[in-house]
């Protein structure tokens, strides 16, 4: 904010002779009141970055494979869970007093085993399935937020606690075998991918569940963060808990809201985890480090203040983008085992140097340390 | 201001007062519970398994609880400063596959592996130290970083392939006879002592009392003198060590060879032990004694419900359970506290 002002004043008072800012001024004040700190901005940067080195590197031939639309459309299978687990965990870390889950890649697995068992097993029409495993999902967010929103445990607590008692309730009521048949093999279909109508020819093979999962949960959700009491609700009990509850907002119920959104959409995870996989795994959202912890680093990558109030959906839109065309990216330049290796590298660098970038600019602005505009190799030249 | 000020001289004096006066009884209200529960879930176990209270069965638990227990200590401190460390499993991972390809590669004395285990583990806890004290990120984040970094460095020593062929140098944490004196095994003897250390540490020594303060209010304690950010470094890096130790322990009680899944879990593992001994995940409250019968009551229930023939993966649901159960009455006993 004041880097705006100051900005804008020494504009004024230092160029007087000139008729008007010229479209570098206007560009120079932009980067100078934090445009390029903006989160989505250095996400969606980041990301040209990346497409444009791995043209070159695919156009001299470096690549393993080609790096084409196709082979980004493809790899959007795994961009739609990563996605949609990263904005439960929006709608909870945003909640604020500690908020966090744990538990969403234990959600995913207990979800798939109940939905496969009610679609395959108990012969349910695949609608009421669906909608009876989302509303599962919500009942085991509802769980995490009664503990922790009107017991007061912390978030961090509940969540690890569920975290156990989920993934082991899937793996005992599964017996840790996959749950298959023929409808849910026939299921696959809603993940796989296919040509867009009307304008589908032109464009690259886009998987199904971009539209039937993730596009419709985030335009509600957008709407609902943006354009709903609900939405300005959490983002004041994340801001400020006490200031919220003055304010009259039944800040436990809103903080428990947030749990059972988290806990739906990972119903809705588990759902499509069953038609990526083609059977219900048990252990789909918790084998190896789990979904949960990826979920968690797109979301702070995305922007989401780990202590709450602060996070929007572009964000974690383009933070699920950037990882899953990185990992993508990694494959067609390290083959082979290394390569899976080296997206284990990449997260962690790129986390730890948004989250360490993005502290030190708002440390920064917010003792006075950013020089006005106009003097190069300031603010415009240290933040990337 | 001048209230203060002309009391220099007796505040050594008042500060020896003043200490006995804040510190906390020797065994807190949580202690004795999880060791009431602790003695019932043994009694339980040792009349509807005959075999639960024997040598051979309390023997391998105790194996079991010490690297938990022992990554605990430190895990305990990070907490109590207010941190959490989630990437102490991937540490483990990154020691032991150094140590055991060390192992294999040279015959070195266990001693050398030891000591190699351990500084590779301070090593990385201080990398993680230092960007938590410094970088002034959240600890949870700055762990999930450096825990993919460090999981990518152990997967590159694996090359793709399991380590075999492990010499039993190690043998002295082991499950074998090698492994214990007296029947109590060496592992867990370390663990005990390693709490015995770290409880006399938190509670008489500055330099631990300075860790309640960092985690009671960080600028509370900068402003009273506390080098903060040093102290950080130095918790970080003693959990990486423990960890390093914690995986000697844990080449030695697995077969000859040592596969990528190494340490996985371990991380909530201990995370779920020292909540359950009652540590404050909020910081500026907790015990390593707390936090080595939390270990105690995990391995218990888990190998409990093994030995009952119900299915193994049932056990985490009792751990859960134990979770919430643990922090619940912690939760209580603090609002009880609060308004008396």
């Amino acid at each position: 904010m004041t880097a705006v002002d100051t900005a804008t004043q020494g504009g004024r008072h230092g160029r007087d002779p000139e008729p008007r800012p010229s479209a570098l001024d206007r560009a120079r004040v932009w980067v100078a009141s934090g445009g390029l700190k903006e989160r989505a901005t250095l996400l969606l940067g980041l990301i040209v970055v990346l497409l444009v080195v791995m043209s070159i590197l695919d156009g001299v031939g470096l690549t393993s494979g080609r790096f084409n639309s196709d082979y980004l459309a493809s790899t959007l299978i795994a961009y739609v869970p990563l996605a949609l687990l990263a904005l439960a965990e929006l709608f909870v870390i945003t909640s604020g007093r500690g908020g966090i889950d744990l538990s969403v890649g234990s959600m995913v697995s207990l979800t798939g085993v109940v939905f496969a068992m009610l679609y395959q097993q108990a012969m349910l029409p695949l609608a009421a399935a669906i909608v009876l495993a989302v509303l599962f999902g919500a009942l085991l967010g509802a769980v995490n937020g009664f503990l922790t929103a009107y017991l007061g445990y912390p978030a961090l607590i509940t969540t690890l606690a569920t975290f156990y008692a989920y993934r082991s309730i899937a793996l005992v009521v599964s017996e840790q075998r996959p749950i298959s048949g023929p409808e849910i093999s026939s299921f696959y279909s809603a993940a796989k991918a296919v040509e867009l109508p009307v304008i589908g020819a032109s464009l690259p093979l886009v998987p199904l569940g971009v539209f039937t999962f993730l596009l419709p949960v985030a335009i509600v959700a957008w709407f609902v963060l943006n354009r709903t009491t609900y939405g300005r609700k959490l983002y004041a009990i994340g801001t400020n808990d006490t200031a919220a509850q003055w304010a009259g907002i039944d800040t436990r119920r809103t903080r428990m809201m947030a749990y059972v959104t988290a806990g739906a959409i990972s119903g809705l995870v588990g759902v499509y985890t069953v038609a990526q996989f083609a059977s219900a795994r048990p252990d789909a959202g918790t084998s190896g480090s789990g979904m949960a912890l990826p979920a968690i680093t797109i979301a702070v990558l995305g922007g989401v203040a780990i202590t709450g109030g602060i996070g929007r959906l572009s964000g974690i839109l383009l933070a699920a983008l950037l990882i899953v065309w990185l990992n993508a990216s990694i494959l067609l330049v390290v083959p082979g085992n290394e390569g899976a290796q080296a997206q284990l590298l990449a997260l962690g660098v790129v986390l730890l140097g948004a989250s360490l970038l993005s502290n030190a600019s708002i440390r920064r602005r917010s003792t006075g340390l950013t020089k006005p505009v106009g003097v190069p190799g300031t603010a415009a030249g240290t933040s990337r | 201001m001048t209230a203060t000020a002309p009391a220099p001289a007796p505040a050594s004096a008042s500060g020896q007062v003043s200490l006995r006066r804040i510190l906390p009884p020797v065994v807190t209200g949580q202690e004795l519970v999880l060791l009431g529960v602790l003695v019932v879930l043994w009694v339980l176990l040792g009349i509807f398994t005959p075999a639960f209270l024997t040598p051979g069965s309390i023997g391998p638990l105790l194996v079991q609880v010490a690297p938990i227990a022992l990554i605990g200590v430190g895990m305990t401190f990070v907490i109590i400063t207010a941190g959490i460390d989630v990437s102490v499993a991937a540490t483990i991972m990154v020691s032991a596959v150094v140590t055991a390809r060390v192992l294999v590669a040279a015959d070195v004395p266990a001693v050398l592996a030891v000591l190699l285990a351990i500084a590779i583990g301070a090593l990385l806890g201080t990398v993680n130290g230092v960007l938590i004290a410094y970088g002034r990120v959240h600890p949870i984040i700055i762990t999930f970083g450096t825990a993919n970094l460090f999981q990518w460095l152990g997967l590159r020593v694996f090359d793709s392939s399991t380590v075999n062929g492990i010499p039993g140098t190690l043998d002295f944490f082991g499950r074998g006879a090698a492994g214990s004196t007296l029947g109590v095994p060496h592992s867990f003897a370390i663990a005990v002592v390693a709490v015995a250390v770290a409880w006399w540490f938190l509670r008489y020594a500055k330099a631990g009392r300075n860790l309640y303060a960092i985690g009671g209010n960080q600028n509370a304690a900068r402003l009273a003198g506390i080098k903060v950010q040093p102290r950080l470094v130095w918790v970080y890096g003693i959990t990486g060590a423990l960890a390093g130790l914690a995986a000697c322990m844990i080449i030695a009680t697995g077969t000859s060879s040592l596969d990528q899944s190494v340490g996985s879990g371990k991380e909530l593992q201990v995370i779920a032990a020292v909540v359950i001994g009652g540590t404050s995940i909020l910081g500026g409250r907790g015990s390593v004694v707390g936090t080595m019968l939390g270990a105690l009551l995990v391995q218990t229930v888990v190998s409990g419900v093994t030995q009952l023939g119900w299915p193994t993966q049932l056990g985490f649901l009792f751990v859960g359970i134990c979770i919430l159960i643990a922090v619940g009455t912690d939760l209580i006993r603090e609002r009880a506290r609060r308004r008396a």
